[in-house]
């Protein structure tokens, strides 16, 4: 019985630490796709970038967990200003823009797993970060690592400070306003190739950071980052292309589904029913559950 | 139709390839590589450029064919020639299975669609190794037979290079029948198409069945040409590469994909330095022909020489 109870209680906490972070991953890709229609395939060589970047600040150069997530935050700020100007900038006015920027993210996905499989792959195969802060803490009669809750804590406030962003910010409004209508958004005097460039950062950041609290929770390998891609696409087109709220409902729900699946068999079987409802989606409902 | 003079020259000097690698097996080699790669990218162009939709699942359809003629044979104890036409008509219909449902769908969505598909399949081949041997992959596949003889080297290879015309030939056939003209118009309007009475999903169809016979034939040769096929032979990164040819040489046109394949081709292994770049490489090379060069190579001599006009 109390076997049962632990599995029960570690399922729900994995569960909740992978949801919020898919559902961050999967809400930087919907928010580029439905701000600038850039359906971003290389979201997982983002996501395992970070986590890399800061493995090797942590590891090589002895920064603590804390410097080195700030640093490659502040960082990857940087990156995907340099990516806007140079690849993506480039077709904002291109009408069928959407599968051109598949192709080329496709492509960068292919130089990055290229770069990675000779840089970090030849000085390790797993990767992870040293904890936050060290010690247990029992929640009743279940012990939790205080790095593992901080991690929680961190994900779900930046869920939170996301949602409010996008919902009362002038930003967050103007963003939203660009979804639905970049015309009418435009007549509204709203810098439509601005708020472009500011939903891709946003977008880019959101999925370093997904990939930072990953690297802190778990300890990875850069199998992850195609994984990482094809799960944030199905979140992305389960929940609506350029549903936020649906990327984090989905996004929840597919941690959870990991979470069960990984008690059982191996996690590729999760990775299946994603790609399955994913197409089911496609097929019968394109525009996902949570658009009108 | 006029059939103009530079096409049949191309096509005779792609016959003649053969001859000049008859001595050096590395070349042969590389020349037979190349010359699958102009038969799958040809392939390819049917549906990417003549009718608009990018199929990343092109190189599942030819790993479905080449373990079902691996299984024909064992399982059957027939040889090469019989298996060859049952294991492309499986493929071909599995693929139109699969393309059905996504048929509705274009652009970024059928893409999207299709490299799900892709994916799937992908995974499948690793993690059902009854047929296909998992991961490990299958080796030391027998050359097909021919009066009794292996067939190897120079005569696969000439075998090869007559392939590889006969598909351009069809391919220059359906660019200039009423059927290709339907393509085009479908992908110039599709909406526009229907209402003069073409039927779009019918000619979709009709457009996945002939290119997932091309995968699926490839595919097959594929296997029998090199004697050894692993789930990684056919996944994401093939599809893209033979893509990467038809839009490299330039989509759309019947010339376009064979220079695409032909230049590309070969590159790997005549720049044996280069291997561990491959990936990077020809990743820059997606983005950068997508970025400025959207016609390809081809497209950009054919603008060049109207605007000289």
């Amino acid at each position: 019985m109390d076997a049962l109870l632990l599995l029960i209680a570690s399922t729900v906490s994995t569960g909740l630490l992978l949801g919020a972070i898919f559902a961050l991953v999967a809400a930087g890709v919907t928010i580029v796709y439905g701000c600038i229609w850039l359906p971003n395939a290389s979201n997982g060589q983002f996501f395992v970038l970070s986590g890399l970047v800061a493995w090797g600040l942590t590891s090589s150069y002895g920064f603590n967990s804390f410097t080195a997530c700030l640093i490659v935050l502040a960082a990857s700020i940087l990156l995907s200003l340099v990516f806007e100007s140079l690849l993506f900038r480039r077709l904002y006015n291109v009408p069928d823009r959407n599968i051109s920027y598949f192709v080329i993210t496709l492509g960068l996905t292919q130089v990055m797993s290229g770069v990675f499989s000779m840089t970090f792959s030849k000085w390790s195969d797993q990767f992870s970060l040293p904890p936050l802060i060290q010690g247990v803490t029992m929640i009743g009669p279940f012990p939790m690592t205080n790095n593992r809750i901080l991690v929680l804590a961190i994900a779900y406030t930046s869920l939170a400070i996301l949602f409010l962003l996008l919902r009362y910010h002038p930003i967050g409004r103007a963003i939203r306003a660009v979804f639905q209508n970049r015309e009418a958004a435009l007549l509204r005097g709203v810098n439509v190739h601005s708020i472009y460039k500011i939903s891709f950062v946003l977008g880019s950041t959101i999925i370093y950071l997904g990939g930072l609290l990953y690297a802190l929770a778990y300890s990875f390998d850069l199998s992850i980052a195609w994984t990482m891609s094809i799960t944030a696409f199905a979140i992305m087109i389960v929940g609506g292309p350029g549903s936020v709220l649906g990327a984090l409902v989905i996004g929840l729900i597919f941690g959870f589904t990991q979470a069960i699946v990984s008690n059982f068999t191996s996690p590729t079987v999760a990775t299946f029913s994603y790609l399955f409802a994913m197409l089911l989606i496609l097929l019968i409902k394109p525009n996902g559950l949570f658009l009108k | 139709m006029k059939i103009k003079l530079q096409h049949v020259l191309m096509l005779v000097a792609l016959l003649a390839l053969p001859f000049f690698t008859q001595e050096d097996r590395f070349l042969g080699f590389i020349l037979g590589v190349t010359l699958l790669s102009v038969f799958w990218a040809t392939g390819m162009n049917i549906l990417y450029g003549f009718v608009g939709l990018m199929p990343l699942m092109f190189a599942a359809i030819s790993g479905i064919a080449a373990y079902a003629l691996l299984y024909f044979i064992a399982q059957w104890h027939i040889d090469f020639w019989q298996a060859l036409p049952l294991a492309t008509l499986f493929a071909s219909l599995i693929g139109v299975l699969l393309g059905l449902p996504s048929i509705r769908l274009k652009g970024f969505y059928f893409t999207l669609c299709s490299l799900i598909i892709q994916s799937t399949i992908t995974l499948a081949f690793i993690f059902f190794p009854t047929f296909t041997n998992g991961d490990t992959g299958i080796n030391q596949i027998s050359p097909p037979l021919w009066m009794g003889e292996p067939i190897k080297g120079f005569i696969f290879e000439c075998i090869l290079s007559v392939l590889a015309v006969t598909g351009i030939v069809l391919a220059y056939f359906i660019y200039n029948s009423q059927l290709g003209q339907r393509f085009i118009a479908i992908r110039e309007d599709d909406v526009l198409a229907e209402s003069l009475g073409i039927s779009v999903f019918l000619n979709r169809v009709i457009a996945f069945f002939i290119v997932s016979l091309y995968a699926a034939i490839g595919g097959c040769f594929y296997a029998t040409y090199i004697g050894f096929i692993s789930p990684r032979s056919f996944d994401v990164l093939s599809s893209l590469n033979i893509w990467l040819f038809v839009a490299f040489g330039g989509k759309a046109t019947i010339a376009g994909p064979v220079i695409g394949a032909l230049l590309l081709a070969p590159l790997p292994f005549l720049l044996q330095s280069l291997d561990a770049y491959k990936d990077i490489l020809s990743g820059v090379l997606i983005v950068l022909i997508t970025l400025l060069m959207p016609g390809g190579i081809y497209g950009a001599y054919l603008a060049w020489r109207n605007s000289k006009k």
